[in-house]
């Protein structure tokens, strides 16, 4: 007679234990910014299962373990980790931190090839186990990277997202709100356009309680304006350089960010936030390039892009972040 | 002339300053930093003060914390070299502190860091007189009872982290064995938090079933199924951790959390957390170890008269004793 476990006898089962995870996230890249992603997702309990993949299996180990002993204080979610890439299987969305950095010296379009390399291989490994995920792209320059890893997917467009100027348009309302001394949450405004120093802000759309400022500041963000507030543009900006120089990286804003981006796939809420997607034929851009618009995100990914009023400046600055990444993205070698 | 701000918003009162929810973590390293952004992310405090010796980091964090508050529930973040920042705190959470050099003794680590905790303790409690410590440094007992010491406050004021951690990881791997989950698999680690914290096997159950009462020798050496691996698991968790990513963050950070949640909102929750035990299980020194304790916004409000076996209450008693050799030899 088999001696039966302490389990056994403790519990009696009835039905079978099902293994699929309704709201499953899978992280490539456990540096910084992909733990900060992971871990806001399980305090916030967004997930039901987070799968992590990088091509260090010492890291990657100790990262599962350090969020799997927390669990008892969170709501269960299943942590899995490997350099296999078969653990991403079923994932609902798949989140890429990965890609070197820029060095020393390197122009962007090497930088971009480098990561192009990188990105052949990522990409055609998460479509194999989550055909029918939804991407998103953090790695920089994530303009360019959205668009190389919409064409390595072959996925449909609304279903490849870059976080563009999702941060910046954050870090822009947080500004705004310390000059207003209300909430953030209160204070909407929208930076679009390319995610680094050419990105746009639009003034013409800052807005507290339905009042534009511009209504009450003409030359809000023009340099006529006499408190300066494009100030604030400049310091969303240099936000990144500066935190790299005080802490060594940035972490915790991107990571916020990613799953509230997540929540809002998952569970279909349809916000609206600055993303990156494919801007042909907004805005007069003739180029196939992608860069942050401001669009509707649900669980089908990028459902709606709004047709925001741009004044002839703001326009002229679209298309020329346009131009400028189609230059590199026809320098890229697929 | 009206700025844009005075244009838009008609004041009718003065904007309060007191902060109903305000938490202080003392350094800024990776514990520290993961239980501030796990308290964020969780929205459970609605001020949050960093404080830390080198300015440039603290700025770098705080900026960091800031910049995701369009996302979160609006909490203001703070961050400064000098303690007045940490004004008006309810609970002061106390990550800082010396790591153990090659060769070091124990005792020397804990004088250094009862160095260090000389300036850090009678800062916070200046600046927050009625606040509740939480102490997470290591080694925790020891530097609990010396924060208790330095700091003046009544003993309920002051909770080490303790094994509430070591509780957390032992539930996550009888959870695992089981295939239920954590919250649903009930047991303590208690005593000291170290390597002679001790598994009470007698209490682990589930559902009210005392897994003891289906298997009579859990947990010691005959043990078939050898669950005692479990807490030796336990144990090793942290050095594995270090080893493999080298240090621990995201458990500790959420652990810390967690506790804070349960004073904040005044829970009455059960953890295994590092208090005054003397008078427990035949405990005639003055130590602090952990014990099942009831916390909530006076802090430790109660103290569980668990029932243990003669072996478990052996293994506690001995670690007071070898808690209070090192309490003996430091120089206050």
């Amino acid at each position: 007679m088999e001696a039966t476990t302490l389990a056994d006898q403790l519990l009696v089962r009835i039905a079978e234990e099902h293994d699929h995870a309704s709201a499953k996230v899978t992280v490539v890249g456990v540096g910084q910014v992909g733990m900060a992603a992971a871990f806001a997702l399980m305090t916030q309990g967004v997930v039901s299962e987070l799968a992590l993949v990088d091509v260090v299996a010492d890291k990657l180990r100790g990262e599962m373990m350090d969020l799997q002993h927390g669990q008892a204080f969170l709501r269960t979610v299943k942590v899995v980790a490997s350099t296999d890439y078969a653990v991403s299987k079923g994932s609902k969305i798949c989140i890429v931190t990965a890609g070197a950095r820029q060095k020393e010296g390197e122009s962007r379009l090497e930088l971009v090839q480098r990561n192009v390399e990188i990105f052949k291989f990522v990409i055609p490994n998460l479509m194999k186990y989550s055909p029918n995920c939804i991407l998103v792209i953090v790695s920089n320059p994530v303009d360019v990277l959205t668009h190389v890893a919409w064409k390595l997917s072959g996925l449909p467009q609304n279903k490849v997202i870059g976080s563009g100027t999702m941060l910046d348009s954050s870090r822009f309302r947080f500004l705004i709100s310390e000059r207003l001394k209300i909430a953030p949450q209160s204070c909407h405004g929208y930076i679009i356009g390319e995610h680094g120093d050419s990105s746009v802000a639009i003034w013409s759309a800052v807005n507290v309680a339905g009042t534009r400022l511009q209504d009450i500041c003409p030359q809000i963000g023009t340099s006529s304006d006499p408190e300066n507030w494009e100030q604030i543009h400049k310091d969303v900006i240099n936000s990144a350089y500066e935190i790299i120089k005080l802490k060594g990286y940035t972490s915790w804003a991107i990571g916020i960010m990613v799953s509230a981006l997540c929540n809002a796939i998952l569970k279909n809420q349809k916000f609206v936030y600055t993303l990156s997607t494919l801007a042909k034929d907004y805005h007069g851009i003739k180029e196939e390039v992608f860069l942050s618009l401001p669009v509707v995100v649900g669980e089908n990914g990028v459902i709606a892009v709004f047709n925001q009023k741009l004044s002839e400046d703001e326009l002229e600055k679209i298309k020329q972040s346009a131009k400028t990444l189609n230059g590199v993205i026809s320098g890229v070698k697929m | 002339m009206a700025s844009l701000a005075e244009k838009l918003l008609l004041h009718i009162a003065d904007e309060g300053h007191h902060s109903s929810a305000k938490v202080t973590v003392v350094g800024t390293g990776q514990v520290g930093m993961a239980a501030a952004f796990s308290m964020m992310t969780q929205g459970i405090i609605s001020e949050l003060a960093l404080v830390d010796m080198v300015e440039s980091k603290l700025k770098g964090e705080m900026m960091d914390l800031q910049h995701g508050q369009a996302f979160l529930r609006t909490v203001k973040v703070v961050a400064s070299t000098d303690y007045a920042v940490s004004k008006g705190s309810k609970i002061c959470v106390v990550t800082a502190g010396a790591r153990q050099n090659e060769g070091e003794t124990r005792l020397q680590l804990v004088q250094k860091n009862v160095q260090i905790f000389k300036h850090i303790i009678p800062n916070l409690v200046k600046h927050s007189p009625n606040c509740i410590l939480v102490i997470v440094s290591n080694p925790v007992d020891i530097l609990t009872y010396i924060a208790w010491k330095l700091s003046g406050l009544p003993r309920n004021r002051v909770i080490g982290s303790g094994t509430m951690l070591d509780s957390s990881r032992f539930r996550f791997q009888i959870s695992e064995r089981l295939h239920i989950a954590p919250q649903s698999c009930h047991g303590y680690v208690i005593g000291e938090h170290g390597d002679s914290s001790v598994a009470v096997w007698s209490g682990v159950n589930v559902a009210g079933t005392r897994l003891r009462d289906i298997l009579p020798n859990i947990g010691e050496k005959e043990d078939p199924e050898n669950w005692e691996q479990i807490h030796k698991d336990v144990i090793n968790g942290a050095y594995e951790i270090i080893k493999l990513k080298g240090y621990t963050s995201w458990a500790i950070g959420i652990m810390v959390s967690t506790l804070c949640n349960a004073i904040l909102k005044n829970q009455r929750t059960v953890y295994a957390l590092s208090t005054l035990a003397t008078g427990y299980h035949g405990i005639t020194d003055e130590v602090f170890l952990s014990l099942p304790v009831v916390v909530g916004e006076n802090g430790i409000t109660s103290i569980f008269n668990q029932m243990l076996s003669e072996s478990e209450a052996a293994k506690v008693l001995a670690s007071a004793k070898t808690l209070h050799e090192v309490i003996k030899g430091i120089q206050l």
